[in-house]
């Protein structure tokens, strides 16, 4: 029982304070690794390559999958619902107060405050995921190429795990990785 | 078509399931969905919309979805567009975490997790040099960022604190420069 319970806290906490979209919740997740132990580093980093390519918002599927390798189906069902339950009272309430919500002064200090920081964890967090993912002199050589190629020119998301996928499949077809 | 409770719902479930890859592309989604094909709302509409999402915590392409159903039907609207945008991510993931132990016995999928765990740190550098664009501003900014990345990277502290810390910090720095500016008109 108390496992649902920290699962409600943890999510909903995130819910609340990640600032910058689905990956900006991955701060939160690595910490709570750290602290609770429910999965390992390595596990969510995983579980976030799976969440990529899956339909739906990215931070919806990892909450989902962490819920879910924490403690099954209503697992899932609590860390899903608790992450997007802040949201939800947030956005009502600022629905209805539209116009001074724009021009508070105040709100706009937090967020230019904020937005920064959201930005400081998320690089802490991708430093963490280069050290699980790219092991290899083949995985470094791929990732400078895909790096090379976000310079050239803005594409989709979507190209870049495209490319991937398939780059992964020729190195296991070979014997590479 | 009608904005009904259902209606709603089954709309924003099709761009949940065609969501892929970060939540960035809902509002071409929405623009297609609800614009194009709906007439529910206009693309202005839309990009206020996506920019609102942004500026409240959680996950963006929820938030938006959010707003545009209270837009729609008020609380009712709201809840079907919440519950719309999250069914299909969930229902996938507890699928594929049914199976996952059996689906990794394939060699074939571990290449190809392989693969997109080199493309995810690319996304996730995307999302951080969009966020850096939109947020890194002035010497300031540059600082909170700094301080962020060594709390949270190095010294492990909980990022609701760092968030929280920094609103603050935001706060007092504004509402200091904003009197000096104050101070020099006069």
């Amino acid at each position: 029982m108390l496992i649902y319970f920290q699962l409600f806290l943890e999510f909903f906490r995130i819910g609340l304070f990640s600032f910058g979209g689905g990956y900006a919740t991955l701060p939160f997740l690595y910490h709570i690794s750290d602290v609770h132990h429910w999965y390992t580093p390595k596990q969510l980093s995983d579980m976030l390559a799976i969440s990529s390519i899956t339909p739906g918002p990215v931070g919806v599927n990892v909450a989902t999958f962490a819920g879910f390798t924490t403690s099954g189906l209503l697992g899932a069902l609590i860390a899903t619902t608790s992450v997007i339950l802040p949201s939800y009272f947030l956005v009502i309430i600022i629905s209805k107060l539209l116009e001074k919500f724009k021009k508070n002064k105040k709100v706009q200090a937090a967020i230019y405050g904020l937005k920064p920081a959201g930005c400081g964890l998320l690089t802490a967090v991708a430093l963490n995921i280069f050290k699980d993912n790219v092991h290899s002199i083949l995985a470094f050589v791929i990732f400078l190429v895909l790096l090379g190629m976000t310079f050239k020119q803005k594409r989709d998301p979507l190209f870049y795990l495209g490319i991937s996928a398939i780059v992964g499949i020729i190195a296991g077809v070979f014997h590479l990785i | 078509m009608e904005k009904t409770f259902w209606n709603i719902y089954k709309t924003f479930f099709k761009v949940g399931t065609l969501l892929l890859g970060g939540g960035y592309v809902i509002l071409p989604l929405l623009q297609s969905e609800l614009n194009e094909k709906r007439g529910w709302a206009t693309d202005d509409e839309l990009c206020e919309f996506y920019a609102l999402g942004q500026s409240v915590p959680g996950i963006i392409a929820a938030n938006m979805s959010i707003f545009v159903g209270y837009k729609l039907l008020g609380q009712k609207g709201a809840f079907a567009a919440a519950t719309g945008i999250v069914t299909p991510a969930f229902l996938a993931i507890v699928l594929i975490a049914e199976i996952l132990e059996e689906l990794i016995k394939f060699h074939f999928i571990n290449s190809i997790f392989w693969g997109v765990g080199i493309g995810v740190v690319i996304l996730v550098l995307l999302a951080v040099k969009e966020m850096w664009n939109k947020s890194v501003v002035d010497k300031f900014s540059f600082a909170i960022f700094l301080g962020a990345f060594i709390l949270s990277g190095i010294l492990k502290v909980s990022p609701a604190l760092i968030i929280i810390a920094s609103a603050i910090a935001g706060i007092i720095y504004k509402l200091k420069t904003d009197k000096a500016e104050g101070g020099k008109e006069c």
